[in-house]
């Protein structure tokens, strides 16, 4: 029940409480992983790089459809982020038939703290839906890629990811960063929630090109994640695409 | 006319039934691909018998997840049996999926400490902690002759010594034990994860956490069946009140044959795709 007395998963006072999920007993109906992508909307996306990202997340679609395990344990849901932020995906199932939105530049800023936000409050909302439906639900992945620089105060983007990283915030989900083009390789491993989820593109590379790799290794990391959902400490299955440094080790 | 018995089963085709006993919404039918590497790992086993006075059933089936790209069977179990002191001894085990090794780490983990258990019965009584610490040992060693990570053969454990009167379990890590009374699932080891916790957390398992042992005992009336296994069992199982536990248990309420049994364990249901492992001793 939600009122167990547990002081821990407290939220803090500015994020409104989840629902409180009904989960009777004997309502388990199936499993499922919640993967989120949160992707870079701002301006300079434009042209090449948010083609191949929205070329990625069609890919993305069609091959969880065809995969005949993973397509009922996965939902993903699409966050942008520009100088706001927008839930352009619901939390759904990859099916052939889903409508992708189309993404494209917009707006003058790159808002992490807007994209953070939306997830601390879209995580638990989805995460009680699910269980109110008769879901067991995996801890949730989240998939951050971003082109530039917060243009936030880095006080107010941090702030946002401590909420995002609370232990005492039960449905903290395990986040990978990505950083391509202006990006910078120290506020992409602190987005990450462990260094070696960190990934940015190796200088000199193309921006379009290395988020074509990224999607790839979203779809693979998906797959495999789904595919070994027995245990929670290997829910997140991750290699490092092509073209990218991991972030685990000191910069040089 | 009536025509006789005889002629009658002489024309009617003798079938096989077939297909999975599916419960909720089907998981899709796949044709499993042959497992590759070694040892050899058979997609399913299945064992069975009587040992004073107790039935035992035993199976360890392949998920579709590792039937469908190929893998080897992680889970794995032992039986054993001791004479003098008329014990049941079972042994189930669940290889870490991350592990490259764990199918076979579960494999000896079982087997090393179902006769570790056996040398201590002959000793007169079963110290658990030494039993996991020669499996695990048993992981380590065996890492050291190939020359890898004992890491690479992590798996979890449980172990139950099974007589008339009682059993007494340990465990490393997320593989439960159960008591089953009529419709009502008992944990033994391995406590159902709460409603509201997403599914998830740091695993235990042999060799690096044997330490982390969770043991248990409890009597045995008539008619209670304990029940060991892997989460593959346990995360659709979810606590015993659903479509799964209420199936399991009316199917259970006596003992199927042996290949009924492993057929029951390999249940069709969507999303529930991992390997499964189950060893039930029903108390007379």
């Amino acid at each position: 029940m939600e009122a167990s007395a547990r002081g821990t998963s407290e939220p803090t006072a500015a994020i409104p409480a989840p629902v409180p999920a009904p989960l009777w007993a004997g309502s388990v109906i199936g499993q499922v992983l919640p993967m989120y992508f949160v992707g870079d909307e701002s301006h300079s996306m434009a042209g090449d790089p948010i083609a191949a990202v929205n070329q990625g997340l069609i890919d993305l679609r069609d091959e969880v459809a065809m995969h005949p395990l993973i397509g009922k344990k996965v939902r993903f849901g699409i966050i942008t982020f520009a100088d706001t932020a927008e839930t352009r995906l619901e939390l759904s199932e990859l099916s052939e038939d889903l409508a992708l939105p189309m993404l494209a530049p917009r707006g003058r800023g790159t808002s992490y703290a807007s994209a953070l936000e939306a997830l601390r409050q879209t995580i638990p909302a989805d995460v009680a839906l699910l269980k109110g439906s008769g879901y067991q639900v995996h801890r949730p992945s989240v998939f951050f890629l971003s082109d530039g620089q917060p243009t936030d105060k880095a006080e107010k983007w941090r702030a946002r990811l401590e909420e995002l990283k609370d232990p005492g915030f039960r449905e903290r989900p395990n986040v990978m960063a990505f950083g391509v083009g202006d990006a910078d390789p120290e506020v992409i491993r602190e987005l990450a929630t462990a260094p070696r989820y960190g990934f940015m593109m190796t200088s000199g590379a193309s921006t379009a090109g290395a988020i074509a790799e990224f999607a790839a290794s979203m779809l693979n990391s998906m797959v495999a994640s789904a595919e070994r959902l027995d245990r929670g400490e290997q829910t997140i299955e991750f290699e490092k695409p092509e073209g990218f440094v991991q972030l685990d080790a000191p910069l040089v | 006319m009536r025509e006789s018995g005889s002629a009658t089963q002489g024309r009617r085709r003798i079938r096989l039934a077939r297909g999975p006993l599916t419960i909720g919404e089907p998981a899709p039918s796949i044709e499993p691909r042959l497992a590759s590497g070694d040892p050899y790992r058979p997609d399913t086993i299945a064992d069975g018998g009587t040992a004073f006075g107790l039935t035992v059933r035993a199976a360890s089936v392949r998920g579709l997840a590792k039937r469908f790209v190929g893998g080897p069977r992680q889970d794995d179990l032992c039986l054993g049996v001791h004479s003098a002191s008329s014990t049941v001894i079972a042994a189930v085990a669940d290889g870490v999926s991350a592990a490259p090794r764990s199918d076979l780490g579960a494999a000896l983990a079982v087997r090393y400490a179902t006769a570790a258990v056996a040398r201590q019965l002959d000793a007169g009584s079963v110290d658990w902690a030494a039993v996991f610490e020669q499996a695990a040992w048993a992981l380590v060693s065996e890492a050291r002759r190939m020359g890898s990570d004992p890491a690479a053969f992590a798996s979890t454990l449980v172990v139950a010594t099974v007589q008339v009167g009682g059993v007494s379990v340990a465990a490393v890590g997320d593989s439960p034990a159960f008591r089953l009374h009529r419709k009502d699932y008992d944990p033994i080891v391995g406590q159902p994860a709460l409603d509201d916790e997403l599914i998830g957390g740091a695993i235990d398992a042999l060799p690096l956490d044997a330490g982390a042992l969770e043991t248990g005992s409890c009597a045995l009336e008539s008619g209670v069946v304990v029940l060991l296994c892997t989460d593959g069992v346990a995360l659709p199982l979810a606590g015993g009140d659903g479509e799964v536990g209420r199936t399991l248990a009316r199917e259970l309420a006596r003992p199927p044959d042996v290949v009924d049994f492993a057929r029951l364990l390999d249940f069709s249901r969507s999303t529930y795709d991992d390997d499964r492992t189950l060893v039930a001793v029903w108390v007379p």
